[in-house]
């Protein structure tokens, strides 16, 4: 299946927001990660990195979002169109592990969802920035 | 064929077509993005309403067939927000005329969009030295100033931000006083927050004045060092550790704070870059100047640029912000036929001035309810402050050396009206605190 990094993370984000209301912690958190992953990873398509023949970026950023965040300012950075897409400096992602899905809902609770949430939604005002700047 | 021009005008020739769906709307706003290419941006709760996606589809098609190449298709042609503030967030947003809620957002590569004409600074007054063409003598007649408002009692701050060709501080200073760093230093160590490490040794005072002090901020150090790739860094933002985000043009903001606040100086003088520059759209419209110097040689090349700027003011609803700050000077009046040459330039200044910045007066109306001034009125800001050539200052190896030399009755034979003028805006300023 091609990849399209852009709708998958309008759907994930969705789909989070509305376990968030419900309070499905473990799984809004889960979703809040690859929301927040496949939003930076379509930005820095469209910064320029190379990507396989399925629209999956190459090698080096097959990575998710707890190390993502860093190279994507990495990868920001080194192209002009990236200089206005600024994330925080600290990633809010460096605790949130994709194997946490097959963990325990009771290791889950909002303080941790929070600091998820949040990392997502600052990676979905870029996404709509690039929309208005014409860039997606 | 639909070029960048036709896009507003024809925009709003759609949304007139449409207008009953439109006024029933909170608001609307047109974007025009980076690549010149326009798409809707609509309230985010008409997604849900089947009765309004008919009527916004309507428009959106007429969207991609009028304004091809410069729209989007329809199925990608609406972005949705929550809030006029998020739609129009990071851009420069003006209100289309003869709609009350429909907002026209312009995206630009430059962050310096030449409308945003920030209020008055407290404290200060801040002094920008502007002119649409180098080489008009703009650093000498800051020089001359400074000394001479040193030489008063005041102590005068020089910010030297024409970055991209930096040299007023070496007017300034001789070369052993040359400080080690300089603004393009701090705005690059700010990113890492090192800046406060260097701010102590970006300031030099200047051995001119006996009186009162000049202090001179340079665009660079003593050595320049790695200067164009500096350079090519003040313009980042920072982001704090919060998450919040920091233009240059605010980093710059709060890097000449804290200058005033070290400094308490009583005036600050800023060279500015010439021309519709991003740099010089921070110090003309961002600084909060009280005055803004426009220097000005009697030509078309000067009139066409400033004309440009006159009238981006006016389509942006900003000219009551700016027009009170502006002052014309003529720089450079030549010795030969000085008066007619003044006469012409102070002619195509008021052309200017009339056509864009002041109000016109309506029949019966006291002309003194109005911003509105006749050519020869000499409290107009079209009215030159002057600047004589002098063959003294052609030329000079270092502007330094010659202004240890200048006696005050040459000084003012070139400056004067300059001086005089400047100092009395300055002189209400102060009598204002």
């Amino acid at each position: 299946m091609q990849s399209d990094f852009f709708d998958s993370h309008n759907r994930h984000l969705s789909d989070a927001r509305r376990l968030y209301g419900l309070q499905r912690w473990a799984n809004a958190d889960h979703l809040f990660g690859l929301a927040a992953e496949c939003g930076l990873k379509r930005l820095m398509i469209a910064f320029g990195i190379k990507t396989d023949n399925d629209g999956t970026p190459e090698g080096k950023y097959k990575i998710h979002i707890n190390k993502l965040w860093s190279e994507y300012e990495a990868v920001r950075t080194g192209h002009s169109q990236g200089v206005r897409y600024t994330l925080s400096p600290t990633n809010p992602f460096h605790r949130w592990d994709i194997s946490d899905r097959y963990g325990s809902q009771s290791n889950f609770d909002q303080k941790r969802v929070d600091q998820h949430r949040l990392g997502a939604e600052e990676v979905d005002r870029l996404i709509k920035q690039a929309r208005k700047d014409g860039l997606l | 064929m639909v070029t960048f021009d036709d896009i507003l005008p024809r925009v709003t020739t759609l949304l007139r077509k449409h207008r009953e769906f439109v006024d029933q709307l909170d608001w609307l706003v047109v974007n025009r993005d980076l690549n010149s290419r326009v798409r809707l941006i609509v309230p985010a709760e008409l997604e849900a309403e089947d009765a309004n996606q008919s009527l916004l589809e309507a428009l959106v098609r007429e969207v991609e067939v009028e304004m091809a190449p410069h729209g989007y298709i329809a199925a990608d042609g609406v972005l949705y927000e929550s809030t006029l503030a998020d739609a129009c967030d990071g851009a420069c947003a003006t209100q289309i005329e003869e709609f009350k809620n429909v907002w026209f957002a312009d995206r630009l590569a430059t962050e310096g969009d030449w409308s945003a004409i920030a209020d008055e600074a407290p404290g200060a007054a801040r002094i920008v030295f502007f002119s649409i063409k180098g080489g008009v003598g703009r650093s000498a007649a800051l020089a001359a100033l400074a000394l001479t408002m040193a030489q008063s009692g005041m102590r005068v701050l020089v910010l030297d931000l024409d970055l991209e060709s930096p040299g007023l501080s070496t007017s300034l200073l001789p070369e052993d006083r040359q400080p080690e760093f300089g603004i393009t230093d701090w705005l690059v160590e700010d990113l890492v927050d090192n800046g406060i490490i260097i701010i102590e040794s970006m300031i030099s005072t200047s051995n001119l004045s006996r009186d009162g002090e000049i202090f001179i901020v340079p665009a660079h150090g003593r050595n320049p060092g790695e200067y164009v790739s500096k350079l090519a860094r003040v313009w980042m933002p920072k982001v704090n550790a919060d998450g919040s985000r920091e233009n240059w043009s605010k980093r710059l903001q709060r890097l000449i704070a804290n200058l005033e606040t070290k400094i308490r100086p009583d005036v600050i003088l800023i060279d500015s870059r010439a021309g519709i520059d991003e740099v010089a759209a921070s110090c003309v419209t961002d600084l909060g100047a009280r005055l803004v110097l426009l220097f000005a040689i009697d030509g078309s090349q000067t009139w066409g640029g400033y004309r440009i700027l006159f009238d981006h003011w006016g389509r942006s609803g900003v000219v009551t912000k700016i027009r009170d700050r502006l002052q014309v000077v003529a720089a450079m009046v030549p010795e030969l036929d000085r008066l007619s040459y003044i006469d012409g330039l102070r002619e195509g200044a008021y052309n200017l001035f009339s056509e864009f910045l002041y109000d016109e007066v309506p029949p019966g109306e006291p002309a003194s309810h109005y911003c509105h001034f006749e050519t020869s009125d000499e409290a107009g800001p079209h009215y030159p402050l002057i600047v004589n050539w002098h063959r003294g200052f052609a030329g000079v190896k270092t502007l330094h050396g010659r202004l240890v030399e200048i006696d005050d009755q040459e000084l003012r034979h070139i400056f004067g009206s300059l001086i005089d003028g400047v100092m009395e805006v300055t002189r209400v300023e102060r009598s204002h605190e």
